[in-house]
């Protein structure tokens, strides 16, 4: 065993190298085991994009639908309600949706492609319940003003507005997410999938 | 990083720890090719350890589950045939470097004095690791799992008085069903899997209390320096680290190749009955074991006479058993005051070879259909067998053994020698073997039709696909795929494949589901059309071809066709309106090879009055030659269907093959670095 220099600096060089040479390998190896976890060809064709029809549903009406398994709700809103939805504007934590997700799409403050019906995740931005549809004026108490109408989740008591936009001094941070949705045609909207320009 | 170490060191003995069992545990630098097998057992334990527990979080274990949710791993969980395949062929790798590491122990005398107990622990890994494969084995619930079962737990029928009892428990039913499944996933995913790595540290702890054995069988701390190191020692790490990567590397390589390359290993590694789900009321053809427990189910087999009150049953369960056993008491039987082949008498040389062809025959047989020829065999290398261990203390005390030298040898037995003893076990093994050979063809009593898969045959695929759909799917499922797939693997448009190819209401991601009730199918044609997902590997696409090949008109038949591979089918002549309908003519008849009789001149011999088939009255749109080629599509696409992943697989074995070959030169160049002072 001679420990000459020349010796040394080759075992390093060799060590090195095949270190290197055996880090990619162990990359490789671990491509299987980690992509293994990622949604399988059944979960996919599960949660597919969904149709939904919306000619049946009655203005001031909300249907829930399922796509992924998590509630959509989609509210057909009167002309009324809509107009009262600049009302709320003051008591509202994100009124015009810069911190909330939806997607480029929608109106930033109707939050719908088009406004007659509104397309959500009914799930509360807070810990994920599935918030109450209240859509009767005054039904919920608010401070420093009244309810027009909107989305109560009762786990936590967040609120939220006609167009899903969360309420002033509620633990939700953000609007009700507005789940990819495209018009099919009029009356069907496929969830899961982002209308095209 | 220093200061953290001593903190932990304080309180773990773990730089103790390395040094007793890397860093100052001195092995004998002279370790040959077979000392590779120790630590490459370990990997494999590893490689089983992890691709077992990513199987579990998809694998289910039901009777109504477990087949399709194996073929939901292969299919639908994104590399989920790789872990399979990592799996399945890790258990047969197993055994392999398990086999060779035994065979290592008995050529070097590893066994003797001081380590019998290193021997039993590593005996009782192997025990164990036999329960856990065959547990394992039941779990895709497929015929062989399911028959493979039946045979091996009604082996502890044989017991008297207890074993009827005794059988039921372990099945916990009447029948090998849900109950025993679930139990034996629990065993094979829990308690062996502790049971197996506790032996294993124990197995470690023992042989590093006593030392490594040589192929000289010298002790190496016999001879010591002045600082109390052996002289015939280095460091196990970093030497045999690096010169264990070298082995690791190669081994690698060939099981990387048979994953990406021949995942079936020809039917011995995955066997094909097994791409068929388990059926109680239909036992497969020929049941064989899986390979690695075919030596001890051949002596199980061998046994045929009743001796007094005890029945050949029994008494060959006895044997079986007897056969590891006795293995157990293999330090104690062995008397010779040498331990290596190197300097043991002629007698125990030529003896180990022989066992070794023995046990190999053995393997052999069990694998086969039994035959008269091969039961007498069987019979005589059981003999063998035992005379090898009972013999063992008469020759090793008698025979005259060379001196053993002081220091350990960098050479061993000349190479005339080996290649001698090499050429001595090949045809010990080869000679008997094809004494006993027979055997069916694969497609019967006619010639087989080839057909070779074209995967890149884009077009090929879609003809096959369109015919399977227009004329098979009103009986048949292909239930494991989904019409997605098949349309991005197939390079079929989705909106097309929507329009064409799906009928019904499905979605594109569904399963290829036929719409035909199986309970009314049964009735109208007494037998429920199968699911085709994996007749490709069940069967096979030569027998596939002939079958599609090969229907003819039988007016005694309820569906008035009959067919020459598969005679009394069920399946009425799907594609009359393409081929028309086959008449038989005079032939040549056929012998089990699906070879043509003849007689001692070469010429024909007995005519068969079916053994050929010509066009009938009920003509086809297609001509012989078109339909013949629309065949090949739909064989094409069947062979698809089985395996979808198999054209990607391959490629990406390519990758991973060429990656090992650099990482082997890398490695190369290391060891060669460490050792070039040593020797
Ligand atoms: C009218 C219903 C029906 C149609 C259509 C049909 N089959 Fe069958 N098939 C059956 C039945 C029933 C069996 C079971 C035969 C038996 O076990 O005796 C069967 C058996 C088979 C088998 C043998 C499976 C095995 O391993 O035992 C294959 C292969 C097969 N069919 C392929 C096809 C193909 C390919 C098509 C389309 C060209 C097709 N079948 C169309 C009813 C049908």
């Amino acid at each position: 065993m001679s420990d000459d220099g020349a010796n040394l600096v080759r075992r390093r060089v060799l060590t090195a190298v095949t270190s290197a040479v055996g880090a990619v390998g162990a990359v490789g190896v671990a491509v299987p085991f980690v992509g293994s976890w990622n949604p399988s060809e059944r979960a996919k064709a599960a949660g597919a994009p969904v149709e939904i029809n919306i000619s049946r549903i009655e203005p001031g009406q909300m249907v829930t639908f399922e796509w992924r398994g998590k509630p959509i709700y989609v509210v057909r809103r009167t002309q009324k309600v809509l107009d009262d939805l600049a009302k709320m504007e003051p008591l509202l934590r994100d009124p015009s949706s810069e911190k909330s997700v939806q997607p480029d799409y929608v109106d930033p403050k109707f939050r719908s492609q088009k406004d007659e019906f509104l397309v959500l995740l009914g799930l509360c931005t807070h810990l994920g319940c599935a918030p109450g549809y209240q859509p009767k004026v005054g039904s919920v108490q608010i401070s420093g003003g009244e309810w027009l109408g909107g989305f109560f989740c009762k786990c936590h008591g967040s609120k939220f507005d006609l167009a899903g936009r969360v309420l002033q001094g509620v633990p939700a941070p953000i609007n009700l997410e507005v789940p990819p949705h495209k018009y099919l045609s009029d009356s069907v909207i496929l969830v899961g999938v982002d209308q095209e320009a | 990083m220093n200061g953290l170490l001593s903190w932990i060191d304080a309180r773990l003995p773990v730089v103790r720890a390395w040094d007793t069992h890397m860093g100052k545990y001195y092995a004998p630098k002279n370790f040959n090719f077979w000392y590779f097998f120790g630590v490459l057992s370990i990997l494999v334990l590893v490689n089983q350890l992890l691709t077992g527990i990513f199987l579990t979080m998809h694998y289910e274990p039901s009777v109504e589950g477990a087949f399709a949710s194996v073929e939901y791993i292969m299919r639908d969980v994104p590399y989920g045939w790789l872990l399979r395949y990592m799996h399945s062929t890790g258990a047969s790798a197993f055994f392999v470097v398990v086999y060779l590491h035994m065979f290592r122990g008995l050529m070097y005398g590893s066994y003797k004095a001081p380590r019998e107990l290193v021997w039993i622990f590593g005996m009782l890994i192997y025990l164990v690791l036999m329960a856990e494969a065959f547990m394992g084995y039941v779990l895709p619930w497929g015929q062989m799992s399911y028959w493979g079962a039946q045979v091996i737990v009604n082996l502890f029928g044989a017991i008297p008085v207890i074993g009827e009892d005794l059988v039921q428990w372990i099945r916990g039913d009447y029948l090998i069903s849900g109950a025993t499944l679930s139990r034996f996933f629990a065993l094979h995913v829990v308690a062996m899997p502790i049971v197996l790595l506790g032996l294993v540290v124990m197995h470690i702890l023992a042989l590093h209390e006593v030392g490594s054995n040589n192929p000289d069988g010298i002790d190496i701390k016999k001879n010591k320096d002045e600082n109390g190191i052996p002289k015939d020692g280095v460091p196990f790490h970093p030497f045999y680290t690096v010169h264990d990567l070298v082995g690791i590397t190669v081994f690698l390589f060939v099981f990387c190749a048979i994953i990406f390359f021949a995942p079936e290993m020809g039917g011995y590694f995955l066997e094909f009955a097994n791409f068929e789900v388990a059926n109680g009321l239909k036992t497969p053809e020929h049941i064989a074991p899986v390979w690695y427990f075919t030596p001890f189910y051949a002596i199980l087999r061998a046994v045929t006479i009743d001796i007094g009150p005890l029945n050949s049953k029994f008494l060959g369960f006895v044997a079986m058993g007897a056969a590891i056993a006795i293995l157990f008491v293999l330090p104690w039987l062995d008397r010779s005051p040498v331990r290596s082949m190197r300097y043991k008498g002629w007698f125990s040389r030529v003896a180990l070879i022989a066992f070794a062809a023995v046990f190999v025959i053995l393997g052999y047989l069990g694998v086969k259909e039994s035959t008269p020829g091969r039961t007498i065999l069987s019979q005589v290398c059981s003999v063998l067998y035992f005379a090898y261990f009972l013999g063992m203390p008469f020759w090793t005390s008698r025979e005259k053994c060379q001196p053993v030298p002081e220091r350990v040898q960098q050479k061993g037995l000349s190479k005339a020698l080996v290649f001698g003893g090499l050429a001595l076990f090949a045809v010990l093994v080869v000679v008997p073997i094809k004494a006993v050979a027979a055997g069916g063809a694969a497609c019967g009593s006619v010639p087989c039709e080839h057909f070779h898969a074209d995967f890149d045959d884009k077009a090929s695929l879609q003809r096959g696909a369109q015919t399977f759909v227009n004329y098979c799917m009103g009986c048949h499922s292909i239930q494991y795929s989904r019409f997605g797939r098949v349309a991005d693997d197939l390079e079929i448009p989705r909106d097309v494949m929507r329009e064409q190819l799906i009928f019904g209401d499905e979605k594109i991601g569904d399963l290829m589901v036929s719409s035909m009730d199986p309970v009314k199918s049964k009735a109208w044609f007494g037998a429920m059309p199968p699911d085709l997902s994996l007749v490709s590997r069940s069967r096979n696409p030569d027998w596939l071809l002939t079958y599609f090949l090969t229907f003819y008109k039988d007016e005694s038949r309820p569906t008035g066709v009959n067919n020459k591979v598969f005679a009394n089918v069920g399946m009425p002549h799907a594609l009359l309106e393409l081929q028309g309908l086959q008449e038989c003519a005079p032939g040549p008849k056929y012998d089990d090879h699906g070879h043509v009789i003849r007689n001692a001149v070469g010429e024909l011999g007995e005519i068969d009055p079916c053994g050929s088939l010509v066009v009938g009255n009920i003509k086809g749109t297609m001509s012989p030659s078109e339909y013949r080629a629309a065949m090949v599509d739909l064989v094409n696409f069947i062979e698809y269907v089985g395996e979808p992943i198999a054209d990607k697989r391959q490629t990406i074995g390519i990758y991973v093959l060429l990656f090992l070959m650099l990482l082997f030169v890398c490695v190369w160049f290391l060891n060669r670095e460490y050792w070039r002072d040593i020797h």
